[in-house]
């Protein structure tokens, strides 16, 4: 529903094809649309179908964990040393399927791919799913899953702390930085889309859950604005993560010196498996949700298409690592090597049916339209004008009692290119104390309110410091001051096996910071702001867009606005009490 | 549309969010502090005996030696449990129709060892040597407190890792002269720094590293 391509079009007007999502739509019926199968949709017989199914193998799970716990988990094959058990190859398995939803999100935002809006959601949820399931087998392979606190770094009655020289350890910080990060991406990416179903929904028990989900958000442009930076932010964040999640989970393998483990092709072979794998689960999830729930015009033939071209591209590159491998294992000449020749069957007919697919359809890139716009640089601080209104706001005292318990005037505008137009004639006439509303960021708004510079980047900076020297820290005082022991005569202070940790740490904290920063600098969470009482304001995150200007404001005159205002062509305007 | 929230929901939910925080820590602090609690490690309960046994009475006011019942302290890992031919080296004579005592005569009679329960019970996979502790400056009393003073007998130690690691790390405070170990009320002399550290030059006790090595104590 965000970073539409209908962004640059007047709402309610059609859109011409090829395009990433089906014609005809608008942004009216997009938030219909989608936010009816959430609210008013009658559950068909199918989901209950399918969720018994899935509850009676959650039940079989549960008697096979119950079954493993009390057996041991030799029962995974682990009792054989060079086998990745059931459990280590569920675990890079589910891991690795994750990285797509991560991908999807991070990278195709940052290259700018506007085909990523349709799917990113699901996908990003998937990846949460994913990432669960993936722990669940780490906890279950200690055997005693009850103890599993004992992977971190907790203050403890042993005295003991995690090994930060082992890649084990690097692994549980990879993989909760990565779960963490992603829960935030999917949330902060949630948000705007809870308000949205807080507008729509009827029932009363469904607005107070949206409602509190959705912590008060009410389109603001100067929340948009530290929104789109903070989304950017998790972006980067994102990205440098996610590829050091499998390359650190194939450090597991790779740093042991099992001959056909011991190899430095694994982490960029594992990486682009994981990606690859990940895409394949998004495609056998989009396909049928796409069928079932009617969204043939959101996730179009183009999002399969890219999407089998990215399997395809990844799929050479884990072609190539099987290749490698195999002649790796012949080449070295060690027996034992030699044994684990792998067997290269799964992802031939994949790629071959996605080479077919792609050469029938390659003109498709080239029609690629990316109406996606930067962050604009900054030349005025906010807090400058908020400083200048409030100096010259002094010596009016008897204007402000007139006017005591209005918080403001709302004005309706039908068109993106109207409000936009009417913010900058009032910020000429001198108004400061205002705000824009509008269901999607729209950037010229931001810019209209002398909006250019947020405080967030630095906020962002910060978190990454602390965690950068938190982490490096907190390996070093455990390795070397806590609890110094010598493993195979290594330097107490090993500085570079602290380094994934160290920076897992940082991207953790920089995200906590990016999302409770842009929270906070919002003043959110806020479920009660004075501009939930405009009788229209539900539809502030559909299709119409407000200006509030405020009763703070020193230019403030509650006839004059109001004349001021109509004369913008506000199409209703409102008083709204403080 | 309409407000769905009061205007309090800002403050409760900004509060919340603090308040999950602190919640969260406060919940490992407890369990934190639970792990270290006597309920969990039962340090200061005393355990049910099948016989009053009362320590104060043998080791303190008769002056029983530990050794004449823990004949193995000295030699060997195990302290050893006295056989019932001990208790009735003596209590053939004295006591001996005291109803109090009647379990360990009808061992006695039937050569069924007296099932005591294991006070001291540190977990299986450490390893724990009485000898070498005893022969190398620690007394009796440094792990096991004022035994000769206890009517029922319990342990003063967590027997946490933590508290094993205290002493492994700087056994200085707690080493005593070899005349000294089975004493009872021994307590640190004003220059202990000096002294511990001459006892452990001399006990030829190993660095801090070889102490707190992982397999000096989980083989």
């Amino acid at each position: 529903m965000r970073e539409n391509p209908l962004e640059s079009t007047p709402p309610d007007q059609t859109i011409s094809p090829p395009s990433v999502i089906g014609p005809g739509l608008t942004f009216s019926s997009v938030t219909d649309k989608i936010s009816s199968i959430a609210l008013s949709r009658r559950t068909p017989l199918g989901w209950f179908i399918g969720a018994g199914i899935s509850f009676l193998l959650a039940m079989l799970m549960l008697y096979t964990i119950g079954y493993l716990v009390l057996t041991g988990i030799g029962i995974w094959g682990n009792n054989i040393p060079v086998g990745w058990a059931f459990d280590i190859i569920n675990f890079v398995w589910w891991i690795g399927i994750g990285h797509a939803g991560t991908l999807i999100s991070a990278i195709l935002l940052l290259l700018r791919q506007q085909w990523r809006t349709s799917i990113n959601r699901f996908a990003e949820a998937m990846t949460l799913f994913a990432v669960a399931c993936a722990g669940l087998f780490p906890l279950l392979h200690t055997g005693r899953p009850w103890l599993a606190h004992w992977l971190f770094p907790v203050p403890n009655t042993m005295g003991v702390w995690p090994q930060f020289r082992s890649p084990l350890i690097w692994d549980v910080f990879a993989v909760s930085t990565y779960a963490t990060v992603s829960a935030l991406f999917w949330f902060i990416g949630l948000i705007p889309d809870l308000a949205t179903l807080r507008d729509r929904a009827k029932k009363h028990s469904a607005k107070i859950i949206y409602g509190m989900l959705a912590m008060g958000w009410r389109g603001s442009a100067r929340h948009w604005h530290r929104y789109e930076t903070a989304y950017l932010l998790l972006a980067g964040l994102a990205t440098p993560l996610v590829v050091s999640v499998h390359t650190v989970v194939s450090f597991d393998f790779a740093i042991g010196i099992v001959p056909g483990w011991h190899t430095t092709i694994f982490p960029p072979y594992f990486v682009a498996g994981a990606i690859y794998a990940g895409f394949a689960m998004v495609l056998t999830l989009a396909i049928p949700l796409r069928k079932w729930y009617g969204l043939e015009q959101y996730i179009t033939m183009r999002h399969l298409r890219n999407m089998s071209k990215i399997m395809l591209a990844t799929g050479l590159i884990v072609a190539y690592g099987y290749m490698m491998e195999t002649f790796m294992s012949w080449y070295s000449g060690n027996q034992f090597a030699q044994g684990l020749l792998t067997v290269v069957v799964g992802y031939v007919p994949a790629d071959v049916l996605g080479l077919v697919d792609v050469r029938r359809n390659d003109r498709v890139l080239l029609k690629l339209d990316v109406p996606f716009r930067s962050i604009p640089a900054d030349d005025l601080d906010l807090r400058n004008s908020d400083d200048s209104a409030r100096s010259s706001g002094e010596g009016v005292g008897g204007k402000e009692e007139a006017s005591m318990n209005v918080y403001g005037l709302m004005a309706e505008f039908e068109s993106p290119t109207a409000i936009v137009a009417a913010t900058r004639f009032a910020y000429e006439e001198g108004y400061r104390r205002m705000d824009a509303y509008s269901p999607y960021p729209i950037e010229e708004l931001s810019e209209a309110l002398g909006v250019h510079h947020s405080r967030l980047p630095f906020v962002v900076l910060i978190g990454g410091l602390i965690g950068c020297f938190g982490g490096y820290s907190l390996c070093y005082w455990v390795s070397a001051v806590a609890y110094p022991l010598n493993i195979g005569g290594r330097p107490l202070h090993s500085w570079p096996a602290f380094i994934p940790v160290t920076f897992e740490c940082t991207i953790l904290v920089a995200a906590l910071a990016a999302v409770f920063g842009m929270l906070a600098l919002n003043g959110l969470p806020q479920p009660y702001h004075p501009v939930f009482d405009a009788p229209r304001f539900e539809l502030a995150t559909r299709n119409t867009f407000f200006l509030c200007i405020e009763a703070r404001d020193p230019k403030f005159d509650i006839e004059k606005t109001r004349t001021f205002l109509h004369g913008l062509g506000a199409t209703d305007i409102v008083v709204l009490e403080r | 549309m309409g407000q769905i929230f009061q205007r309090s929901t800002n403050f409760i939910s900004r509060i919340s969010i603090f308040g999950g925080v602190f919640f969260v820590a406060l919940i490992i602090w407890l369990l934190l502090e639970f792990n270290r609690s006597s309920y969990y490690t039962q340090a200061f309960f005393p355990r049910e005996q099948p016989v009053q046994f009362s320590h104060k009475h043998h080791a303190g006011d008769d002056g029983i030696d530990c050794r004449y019942c823990h004949t193995s302290v000295e030699t060997e890992a195990f302290a050893g449990i006295p056989p019932t031919k001990t208790c009735m080296n003596c209590h053939s004579q004295i006591w001996s129709s005291s109803p109090y005592l009647e379990p360990v005569r009808e061992s006695w009679r039937t050569g069924k060892s007296i099932n005591w329960t294991r006070v001291h019970d540190l977990p299986d996979f450490v390893y724990f040597n009485h000898s070498i502790h005893v022969n190398k400056g620690v007394g009796c009393s440094t792990c096991h407190g004022r035994i000769d003073l206890m009517p029922l007998t319990y342990q003063v130690a967590s027997l946490n890792m933590e508290w094993c690691l205290e002493c492994h790390r700087n056994p200085e405070p707690q080493l005593r002269p070899k005349n000294a170990i089975f004493k009872m009320d021994w307590e640190a002399p004003p220059n202990q720094q000096q002294e511990g550290a001459r006892l452990r030059r001399e006990y030829n006790i190993p660095s801090t590293e070889v102490l707190t090595s992982c397999s000096t104590c989980h083989r």
